[in-house]
């Protein structure tokens, strides 16, 4: 005991915290606007982020609020960005091995949520790296790369939190449990490192895509399937699954349920809600988002053909045809692979010249093997490809 | 995440044989057993007398597990954990709540899974992953979390601690599950004698053998009907697909040519007609992705050598899987059954 000074009280204090001053009844609690099917809208962007070798953007539409001047009801947001590394070579301590390691790594920002998060990943931040890991793996065409690595980093820049912050400031929080909200932002997280490997060139079988739904309750109404929850939304959410789709495959690398799924199809009668039914509608959302995704990486590729200039004067000259020809030839070359078919792999005898091409314009070469990249997941087609890079 | 500790150190040849005679219908497993049948396992509980429960498991493949459950009385508001307001502060603002956050069902939080595995470090995705899963099964129905309620002020926090003794051969889900079902089925918490209403402290009966069962082996009567769905805690199965054949409890050899390996958590259900209860799925990524023979084989495959698949698994395999699990005279019952014997 110090008795020079003027001491604390013994015991130690709490830091004050002070209620609310509306009560929680007062606020119109956020509902969801949109239909059970509906899934919200999807902003995604491919190659952001410059020194990364691939790299993308995702955020998920935040309605507007017609309370939005308090703070304490604003709807959460999610905002995501990820950045693909390699693939580069392993350390030389490294012990050898046969193919790509992926090591992915998900991190919130500090200021992601209302409650600050430390630098170094907690575990639940961890559990997500290592879901999306699988979600990934399944997908790498990774013996292409022995003795190579690949860092797959994703920063939650604004990440959903489970309950209303009113909700909490009085109490009644029903006994609600946390992480439905790492649900969606894991959906989130596989179908952005999908749209970034593919900016990376990595050859994949197929995008993988995140898709949610999820079993909730209001609390006067029977049991609903909805897909792409939002944890504040919803009163009471009985049970949620998150999947990693191959639609072209109809795959799933990926699945994580939880909550209670079997007892929750108690009492329908009408509507099955089952852990079949759920995974279904998790399909459902993956597919919605797959669009999306298609569409980014489609953006992202064409802006990139776009930023390479072409000297078709000086690939005539290589090729011994008219400098005319030569365009023509890579526009038709283009279009056909634009088409998406996937038969539309260039004829033998479109591709001979765009690989002799190669040697004088690689830039336009790199460029429209990304779009095939996507389009044409054909392992024999890519094994040619991964060469180039 | 490296699901085995060791790549796999048999040649692709071995593989193939053994990938061959799996997929075979009717499967043959190389130490002869059924596609749903477990290896024998030692068990015994209440072995270490510091702890509220304990629980050793040793499977045949001499994997050995022991988990010890602590239990410490804590106060629900105070300094928040989480969440800076809790109920407390808000009866400081006037504002009376008609139920507490600890009258409704307890907090996640509440229950602690540490897991810790010789020569991995605490932070291996590994070791956070199989926490993460084992606390996810014991928390989801929120009937663990119930229980742990003393009264408005007061709860009880469960430290559950896992510790695998063997080094990890297999995947060591099953066994850490397991072995934590025993110990939570073992535990007993001091009985209270005073303080049960609203915020009193509370005073717990210093006579241990006056201490109450976390999960009660007889459920009380008076509220039979709503406890009996969380009257035991739930288990982890490893599952793993070969082909279109599904098996359960795979050993090392046959995890390194799995499809899809699938951890499903299953609790037993309400009334005794219906199936079990799920409460969470997770699929994991098969090890054979990491074998060396994933990229040998890669360019072309040979007669007689194996290759792992690439992509997924279809959403049928995942569906048979799980309804193996939870059906009504399922493994998952049967195992909970075999369980129910140790205690």
């Amino acid at each position: 005991m110090d008795r020079r000074r003027v001491n604390g009280p013994p015991g130690g204090t709490t830091p004050p915290c002070y209620a609310s001053t509306s009560s929680g009844k007062t606020h119109p609690s956020s509902k969801r606007t949109r239909g059970a099917n509906e899934i919200r809208k999807i902003f995604l962007k491919t190659g952001l982020t410059p020194s990364a070798s691939g790299s993308a953007y995702f955020e998920l539409e935040t309605p507007p609020t017609n309370h939005s001047n308090s703070l304490t009801n604003r709807t959460p947001a999610l905002k995501l960005t990820c950045t693909v590394h390699g693939p580069r070579p392993l350390p030389r301590s490294a012990p050898f091995s046969p193919q790509l390691l992926l090591s992915t790594r998900v991190k919130f920002a500090p200021f992601a949520a209302r409650q600050r998060r430390g630098y170094i990943p907690d575990s639940s931040e961890r559990d997500l790296a290592a879901h999306l890991e699988t979600a990934l793996r399944g997908v790498l065409i990774g013996e292409r790369w022995p003795k190579s690595g690949v860092d797959v980093v994703i920063t939650v820049l604004e990440g959903e939190e489970d309950c209303p912050w009113h909700a909490l400031a009085a109490g009644n929080q029903n006994g609600r449990t946390g992480g439905w909200g790492m649900m969606s932002i894991l959906s989130g997280c596989i179908t952005v490192a999908s749209a970034a490997l593919t900016d990376a060139g990595i050859d994949c079988v197929d995008v993988v895509i995140g898709g949610v739904a999820a079993i909730v309750r209001q609390p006067a109404a029977p049991a609903q399937l909805v897909l792409d929850p939002c944890p504040s939304d919803h009163e009471e959410i009985i049970a949620a699954c998150v999947i990693g789709y191959l639609q072209s495959r109809d795959e799933v690398t990926e699945t994580w349920a939880k909550g209670n799924i079997t007892a929750s199809s108690d009492g329908m009668g009408t509507t099955p809600m089952g852990f079949d039914a759920l995974v279904d509608q998790a399909v459902e959302a993956a597919v919605a988002a797959r669009r999306v995704l298609v569409e980014a990486i489609r953006e992202g590729t064409e802006a990139k053909i776009q930023g390479s200039q072409i000297d078709f004067h000086a690939i005539g000259a290589a090729l011994n045809i008219k400098e005319n020809a030569a365009r023509m030839r890579f526009y038709r070359l283009r279009k056909a692979i634009e088409e998406g078919e996937p038969g539309a792999t260039p004829t033998k005898a479109a591709t001979t010249p765009t690989k002799r091409k190669k040697d004088q314009a690689n830039s336009d070469e790199g460029s429209a093997k990304k779009v095939k990249d996507e389009e044409v997941v054909d392992e024999a087609e890519g094994g040619e490809e991964g060469e180039g890079n | 995440m490296a699901p085995t500790a060791q790549p796999t150190i048999l040649s692709p040849s071995e593989l193939s044989y053994l990938y061959t005679s799996l997929s075979l219908n009717p499967p043959i497993r190389p130490d002869a057993r059924s596609p749903t049948s477990f290896r024998p396992l030692v068990a015994e509980t209440d072995l270490l007398p510091t702890a509220n429960g304990s629980a050793r498991l040793c499977f045949a493949d001499g994997t050995e597990a022991i988990v010890g459950v602590k239990g410490e009385v804590e106060r629900t508001g105070g300094v928040g954990k989480q969440i800076g307001i809790r109920e407390d502060d808000v009866e400081m603002g006037g504002i009376e709540g008609e139920e507490g956050t600890g009258g409704a069902g307890g907090e996640d939080w509440w229950v602690e899974v540490t897991v810790d595995m010789p020569g991995q470090r605490d932070d291996d995705a590994m070791v956070v992953f199989l926490a993460q899963m084992i606390h996810e099964g014991l928390v989801a129905d929120g009937g663990l979390r119930a229980r742990l309620v003393i009264n408005r002020r007061w709860h009880w926090r469960l430290y559950i601690d896992i510790l695998l003794l063997s080094p990890p051969h297999t995947y060591p889900l099953p066994l850490l599950s397991l072995t934590a079902h025993l110990a939570l089925l073992s535990t007993c918490l001091p009985a209270p004698v005073a303080g049960l209403e609203k915020d009193d402290d509370p005073i717990f009966n210093d006579d241990w053998d006056a201490a109450i069962p976390l999960y009660p082996s007889t459920p009380p009567s008076s509220k039979a009907k709503a406890n009996l769905s969380a009257a035991r805690p739930p288990i982890t199965l490893l599952v793993i697909s070969v082909g279109d054949n599904i098996f359960f409890d795979p050993s090392h050899a046959e995890l390194a040519v799995a499809d899809a390996v699938v951890a499903v958590t299953v609790a037993s259900s309400p009334s005794s007609t219906d199936d079990l209860n799920l409460l969470a799925v997770r699929t994991i990524d098969p090890p054979s992705r990491l074998s060396s023979s994933a990229a040998e084989m890669g360019q072309a495959v040979e007669e007689g050598a194996w290759k792992p698949k690439k992509g997924g698994m279809s959403r049928t395999v995942l569906r048979k899987m799980v309804g193996m699990c939870v059906a009504r005279g399922g493994v998952g019952e049967e195992v909970l059954g075999g369980l129910e014997g140790f205690t």
